[in-house]
């Protein structure tokens, strides 16, 4: 973005094309897949879409918990699920190397995936 | 040879103007600019081979600063890099399939340009600020710690349920932001379209249309909204062509 197209900031412009550079490089979230690493390409692929189906269901989980509508056994059984969910997804993440930030997608103009 | 298209123009278009600002530009092919007309519209185009349409920002920019220069002059409707048709006749048909959907486009842009604005935050800070008021999280979350007690599952839940009430804290901030917004922006008439949390740290990226001539007081009403959220950082951009209110899709 150019200079003169900014009408009003108040940081630096340096500091804004940063920001917005992050924004449209997704050089890191594209998915890198060679012969040598169909493996780990396709695992951060999986991982990635796991990991946003668990933490959709954790949040709905978490919803319902907030709203009042479960029992305790039920918030209990919950918490037991969705905890070993978490340290299960930290274990294949681990065996693929992958961090956080790798299973988040940049969609470009729709932002990160989560 | 194709056709890659830049932009939709009416009719009533002083075409004449339009090729005299053509003139000497060249498309991405390095070939010349020109109009490719019908009694109802207009339509910017150069020729070009599928294989020189290369999507890297040089080209994106170069595209871009066409469309830039025509839209300084005229009310238009600008068309997604990469848009080429086989020949002049498919251009032609084109506009003939979707001549209603360009007329009520190029109607809601009439002598209007795009703004945009995205707002800025640290939102892990953002949040711990939002913690730290006392009538926010502190009540709902003691309760949570004294209903949700005990065994290690429960305090799972109890850790995701207080994370789950900051970014539900979070959220409804940026609602509040967001109405502020929308309440400068009926003053102004503008046609506004809003996206929140794009990223961690892009919390609101929003869109107005409005005309050029309250292209001040939006610029106003921006330095007013960040006088008063001192945490957030606001950046305004435009005249833009508008890209974000072109709604139909080809036929």
């Amino acid at each position: 973005m150019s200079e003169n197209k900014i009408l009003f900031e108040a940081g630096s412009f340096d500091g804004i094309s940063e920001e917005i550079g992050k924004l449209t490089s997704n050089e890191e979230s594209r998915l890198k897949l060679t012969p040598d690493n169909a493996d780990s390409g396709l695992a951060k692929l999986v991982l990635t879409l796991v990991e946003l189906i668990r933490k959709l269901v954790e949040k709905q989980a978490m919803r319902r918990v907030d709203g009042g509508s479960l029992t305790d056994d039920e918030i209990e059984r919950l918490g037991a699920t969705l905890m070993k969910l978490e340290e299960k997804m930290e274990e294949m993440k681990k065996h693929f190397n992958l961090t956080d930030r790798d299973l988040n997608i940049n969609l470009g103009p729709l932002g990160d995936l989560m | 040879m194709e056709k890659m298209i830049y932009a939709l123009l009416s009719a009533n278009t002083d075409q004449k103007e339009v090729i005299s600002l053509l003139a000497g530009r060249k498309g991405l092919s390095g070939a010349d600019l020109y109009l490719v007309s019908t009694a109802e519209m207009a339509v910017v185009a150069c020729d070009i081979k599928r294989d020189d349409i290369i999507a890297n920002s040089y080209n994106a920019i170069e595209y871009a600063s066409v469309i830039e220069m025509l839209a300084q002059h005229f009310t238009l409707l600008p068309v997604r890099f990469g848009s080429v048709m086989e020949s002049t006749d498919a251009i032609l048909q084109m506009l003939e399939r979707n001549l209603d959907d360009i007329q009520q486009n190029l109607l809601k842009v009439e002598k209007k340009y795009e703004f945009g604005l995205k707002i800025f935050c640290d939102s892990e800070k953002l949040k711990a600020d939002l913690k730290a008021k006392p009538e926010a999280m502190s009540k709902k979350a003691e309760t949570a710690d004294q209903e949700i007690t005990q065994s290690i599952y429960r305090d799972w839940v109890n850790k995701k349920l207080k994370e789950h009430r900051l970014e539900e804290m979070l959220l409804t901030y940026v609602d509040s932001v967001i109405a502020e917004i929308k309440g400068h922006l009926c003053m102004l008439q503008a046609v506004s379209k809003f996206n929140k949390m794009k990223t961690s740290t892009m919390i609101i990226d929003a869109v107005f249309l409005l005309d050029m001539e309250r292209k001040d007081a939006l610029i106003g009403a921006v330095a007013d909204l960040q006088n008063q959220h001192s945490s957030l950082t606001f950046v305004l951009t435009g005249p833009w062509p508008p890209y974000n209110f072109v709604d139909f899709t080809v036929k």
